[in-house]
């Protein structure tokens, strides 16, 4: 088979699922509306911790307020768990048609959330749009925004990655929802989504900076906001590409070992 | 696909399916104690079924609750992995291949859809186009014909969410064709349906059947289905095949009891017959049983005009169903009162 057919069904789930988060059109508006006003809410509350510290000397407040800011509308792109579908499936029992299909299910699963995703990354322009009525950002150069670019886009998939093994969690026990709160809490923190992770204090912050969740928000958001020497770029993008590799292991044998004793629910 | 004559389609030998579950201690105490030490408890869904079916066969896989039916099926598509036994199902090993034998198969279940929830029915089958790789043209050929054979013209662009349960089911069925799939397999398709509908889905299956020779393997407790579709049962109980033959035979063979239903003349209270028993009466309707291997309808029937004035009579004989619960009921006869089960005839 050649390989425009191989990837055919892939391109046509992440289409299709395009088209499913449309026709939900309320909700696109209610996510610029919530967006603008974190936005405004995040301005004060680090306008106000900065007036009352002394401010870090790698950080100044319209870099905060920029990555916090970033931080957000990366958010609307990788809060969209196109794995939940996983716990969703296997709980319903509906995984048995998945696999009932000449395709790889976790790929599919994959091109499903990457349409979601691209619906929702149109969503940041019109929130940007709205953000910058309130806020100022800084707009680094253009081979910053690149590096920033190529490290967001290997966080999206650290993200797909980390959420694909959390709800495959599911085929063991089928109820996830605590264990997802727990690690959902966690991984905000240390990803650097909430706090730079320069904030924590020295050793702490240096063994977060190595877990793996760092390289979701805080890689790409270090290099926006211009917290990283150039030498240090090519290392930190690397890390990443290496917890790719990790976690694409890690998830391939979690899967292989998941279908084989699949438990389908409902006969 | 097949190899010649002598090779079935599907064929599975002493094929055996054992569940093992976590046992639960009840209590608080008990579910934190599953955390730490679990037991086990073993459960044999297949215990030895063994099957030899043909290309273009239509196959009515029935049993009681429980007995295997969804398991078997479940390692037919490949998805379960056998605990024991061998399958091969056109010259695979489902399990091992579990892709490549997807593209020879299509799944149809009344409980569950393989439409997409949000989109246009059609929508849904523009994805299995992608993923089967169907060729443009066979596309557009299949999907005319099952949307004049399914009567889906109406509601081609409604989304599946909108959809009656009677649409959804028939957008199920063209679903699971639009690749031309040589084997099929059905679970329960016609539950909750109306008479109209399940009359649709039959017709559809036996055409499909008939036209494309395409194997249909049939689960389900709607006999009613078989009956209409089926010239063969494979009949399961606690894992094990009990029967397979065609239908006919297990009617012949299990139903040997007929009801006589008499319609005496006025005034005529008391009844009895010898070589019958009276099952039922309701005013001068009476309904005898009889087993056909002791006394023939013509002697019953003299028997009873000899000494009655009757004005109508009328023989019933027994449905698939009433047979089939017989056999849930009891457990299926010693082999020599029901021939030994051998494959079906070709």
């Amino acid at each position: 088979m050649t390989a425009s057919a191989t990837l055919a069904p892939y391109v046509e789930f992440a289409r299709k699922a395009f088209s499913r988060e449309a026709t939900y059109r309320v909700d696109v508006f209610a996510e610029i509306g919530s967006l603008v006003v974190r936005v405004y809410l995040l301005r004060a509350l680090w306008t106000a911790l900065y007036a009352q510290n002394a401010a870090p000397s790698d950080l100044p407040l319209h870099a905060m307020i920029t990555y916090a800011t970033v931080a957000l509308l990366m958010s609307l792109v990788l809060e969209v768990d196109g794995t939940r579908q996983i716990r969703d499936k296997v709980r319903e029992g509906t995984i048995a048609i998945d696999l009932m299909r000449p395709i790889s299910v976790p790929l599919s699963f994959f091109s499903d959330g990457f349409g979601r995703t691209l619906f929702h990354a149109l969503v940041i322009v019109p929130s940007l749009l709205c953000a910058l009525l309130l806020v100022r950002i800084d707009v680094p150069s253009l081979p910053t925004l690149a590096l920033f670019a190529v490290a967001f886009a290997q966080g999206y998939v650290v993200n797909f990655l980390l959420n694909f093994l959390m709800n495959s969690v599911a085929f063991w026990t089928l109820e996830t929802f605590a264990i997802q709160l727990m690690i959902r809490w966690v991984s905000d923190l240390l990803s650097g989504q909430i706090i730079p992770l320069s904030f924590f204090p020295g050793a702490l912050g240096g063994a977060v900076g190595l877990l793996p969740f760092a390289a979701i928000y805080s890689t790409p958001l270090r290099i926006y906001v211009g917290q990283v020497a150039p030498s240090e770029i090519a290392p930190l993008l690397l890390g990443q590409t290496a917890w790719i590799v990790v976690f694409t292991l890690a998830c391939a044998l979690v899967w292989r070992v998941a279908s084989r004793r699949i438990v389908l629910q409902g006969g | 696909m097949n190899d010649g004559p002598a090779m079935p389609l599907i064929e599975t030998g002493a094929l055996r399916k054992v569940f093992r579950a976590v046992k639960r201690t009840p209590g608080a105490f008990g579910a934190l104690r599953t955390l730490f030490t679990r037991e086990f408890v073993e459960r044999v869904a297949v215990e030895d079924v063994n099957l030899a079916i043909d290309a273009g066969e239509l196959i009515g896989y029935i049993g009681p609750n429980g007995a295997g039916k969804s398991t078997t099926i479940k390692m037919l598509t490949g998805i379960l992995v056998p605990t024991s036994g061998t399958i091969r199902v056109a010259g695979l090993v489902p399990w091992q291949a579990r892709t490549k034998n997807a593209r020879n198969i299509g799944v149809v279940f009344g409980q569950r859809s393989q439409l997409y929830w949000d989109l246009p029915l059609v929508e849904s089958f523009e994805l299995l186009r992608a993923i089967y790789n169907v060729p443009p043209d066979r596309y557009r050929e299949n999907l005319a014909a099952f949307t004049e054979l399914l009567e889906m013209k109406d509601f081609l662009a409604t989304p599946v969410r909108q959809l009656s349960l009677g649409q959804r089911m028939r957008g199920d069925f063209a679903a699971a064709m639009l690749h031309d799939p040589p084997i099929v397999y059905l679970d329960e398709p016609t539950i909750g349906l109306d008479v109209v509908a399940k009359a649709a889905i039959r017709t559809f299956i036996a055409e499909i059947n008939r036209e494309r020779g395409t194997t249909f393997i049939l689960t389900t407790h709607d006999l009613a289905d078989v009956e209409r579709l089926c010239r063969r049962i494979v009949l399961i109980d606690h894992g094990r095949v009990v029967y397979d033959g065609p239908t006919q035979r297990i009617k012949e063979q299990y139903g040997t009891h007929r009801t006589l239903i008499v319609t005496l003349c006025e005034g005529h209270a008391t009844f009895e017959v010898q070589g019958a028993e009276v099952v039922a009466r309701d005013g001068s309707t009476v309904r005898l049983r009889f087993d056909r291997a002791t006394i023939s309808a013509d002697q019953l029937i003299r028997r009873v005009a000899d000494a009655n004035c009757i004005t109508d009579v009328a023989i019933e004989e027994p449905d698939l169903e009433s047979i089939i619960r017989r056999i849930y009921l009891e457990g299926y006869r010693d082999p020599a009162v029901l021939a030994p089960v051998v494959p079906a005839a070709t």
